[in-house]
């Protein structure tokens, strides 16, 4: 089983968003959509959630066409850069009301793993920013969807919550067994939560491929680092002087008051990353990822 | 503050008169009331209907005539009551609804339903698009009940009270397409003016600032029932 997005096509007025996009998301991936504001990459997401209707191709979900299957008989469900959790409900009635069977038992559930088991009867307003997104992850799980519509989700979060409901959803999304599509202007999202990703440029697919075939061929994908055999972005890493992999200092510059140094990895590849203004020119150095990111 | 001193005057001067008048008599014509009432029901039930649901669809419609389709919908507005009720007239005669009260209701139907449509498309608005594309991902019978519903009530209300002051107010449309048949509260009030009997044009005029004043307790109660009932049924 499989989503197939087939030439898909769409026009605003005169200006063409999609142009006979093709890509193909595996059973039970994380996929990633990864464009420039304006690259068509929400248009693709609301044609397969059904909110849309292109103008020409096909979207198939396990061979069949869901070209003409309205929105709420996909079995899709979205989530968007706000929760847009129905403000008259609380937080277990919005949980509630995706259940199958309208079930406040499920509702529950989903909402324990959340981690927002005690807040049922909580107002909306209530909640903080992230709490929204976990509640409005929940009425999304508690659909049962087929495949989870991830719409920039995580725009409006501080980094620190960003990063640990990107881990959060990424992990449930695996634990559950369901297919992701994500939506992100974010290539180091897509690094982080993707297992594929295809690049899109003024609506057309430019690449699709694995994490790793993109690092590898294309240069300008994301400011990222092959270290403890894992990709991790740069703001993940540091330079220390006892422990991680040897680079060498080649060059110092200051920029925003900071410094910043350029260091060689041994195959050649460089990296640029703040650094102390004591570190010297010539000298070898480790990169490690930072403590706080050690799981 | 004197700006809205000035605005509270004008809005309560044409009430403040009716109490110089001596008491009131009791209405007569009950058949006046009774057809009254009743098209006020069906025309508000029949604008709420066909206002949410057209709103609705120029929502999300990437009709390419979308936008003709609204200019025509909408252009009862700018064309004058007169000219609106004789073009009327004649269609309605030629099929034989003048004096009926079928007639009577489409004629008002026409001078209500867009803005009807106006309000209920702005009050859409005012949920937002992002919003109620939540509510498209829910199965339709759910959408409607639990969230198009509660979040839509009060703007429904509103139409529905818009389509009756609206119905209140006319009385040559009333009269003409009615031919006079069809008495309601508003053609019963024109003649006791007409007659110069302040007394019964007086309690006809309290009947007229009664109707619109029951419809919001009863829809606003209504309302806050109907959204308690459902809330509870998700608990």
């Amino acid at each position: 089983m499989s989503l197939n997005v087939v030439d898909l096509r769409k026009q605003f007025g005169s200006r063409q968003i999609l142009d006979d996009v093709d890509f193909e998301v595996a059973l039970h991936d994380i996929h990633a959509i990864v464009g420039v504001s304006g690259s068509g990459k929400s248009t693709i997401l609301r044609i397969i959630a059904g909110l849309e209707t292109a103008d020409g191709g096909d979207v198939r979900w396990n061979h069949r066409s869901l070209n003409k299957i309205p929105a709420h008989k996909r079995r899709v469900t979205m989530l968007s850069q706000t929760a847009l959790l129905f403000p008259h409900l609380t937080v277990g009635e919005n949980v509630t009301l995706a259940t199958r069977k309208r079930s406040r038992k499920q509702a529950e559930h989903w909402l324990q793993v959340v981690r927002l088991g005690d807040r049922y009867d909580a107002e909306i307003h209530e909640l903080s920013g992230g709490e929204q997104q976990r509640v409005s992850l929940a009425r999304a799980l508690a659909a049962e969807p087929e495949l989870l519509l991830l719409d920039e989700p995580f725009t409006n979060l501080d980094p620190k919550l960003k990063l640990d409901l990107q881990r959060f959803i990424r992990d449930l999304v695996k634990e559950l067994n369901l297919t992701a599509v994500l939506v992100t202007h974010d290539r180091e999202e897509a690094m982080l939560m993707a297992d594929r990703v295809t690049l899109l440029e003024a609506g057309k697919v430019t690449r699709t491929g694995t994490v790793e075939e993109l690092y590898d061929s294309e240069p300008g994908f994301g400011d990222f680092v092959m270290i403890d055999g894992e990709l991790r972005p740069l703001s993940e890493v540091e330079i220390s002087e006892t422990i991680g992999e040897p680079v060498q200092l080649m060059k110092k510059i200051y920029r925003f008051g900071q410094c910043f140094g350029e260091y060689h990895f041994e195959d050649g590849r460089s990296i640029m990353l703040p650094t102390h203004e004591w570190f010297q020119i010539g000298m070898m150095y480790r990169m490690k990822r930072k403590e706080e990111y050690h799981a | 503050m004197i700006r809205q001193g000035f605005i509270l005057c004008l809005t309560l001067l044409p009430f403040i008169s009716l109490f110089f008048i001596a008491p009131s008599m009791g209405i007569e014509n009950n058949e006046a009331i009774v057809h009254t009432v009743g098209l006020t029901i069906i025309l508000s039930g029949i604008n709420v209907w066909l206002a949410t649901t057209f709103a609705w669809w120029l929502l999300w419609t990437e009709s390419r005539w979308k936008h003709v389709l609204e200019w025509l919908v909408f252009l009862p507005l700018f064309i004058p009551m007169l000219a609106t009720l004789f073009g009327l007239y004649l269609i309605l005669a030629e099929v034989g609804l003048i004096g009926t009260y079928v007639g009577v209701m489409l004629a008002l139907l026409v001078v209500t339903i867009p803005y009807s449509i106006r309000l209920a498309y702005n009050g859409m608005a005012v949920i937002g698009r992002p919003l109620l594309e939540q509510a498209r991902l829910l199965p339709m019978s759910r959408r409607v009940v639990y969230v198009l519903y509660p979040l839509f009530s009060r703007t429904m209300r509103t139409i529905a009270l818009f389509s009756t002051v609206i119905l209140l107010s006319q009385f040559a449309l009333i009269q003409l397409i009615g031919a006079g048949l069809i008495p309601t509260v508003t053609t019963e009030l024109y003649q006791s003016y007409a007659g110069n009997n302040r007394s019964l044009a007086l309690s006809n005029t309290w009947m007229l600032i009664l109707f619109p004043v029951v419809i919001y307790f009863l829809l606003s109660g209504w309302n806050r029932w109907m959204v308690r009932m459902l809330k509870g049924r998700l608990q």
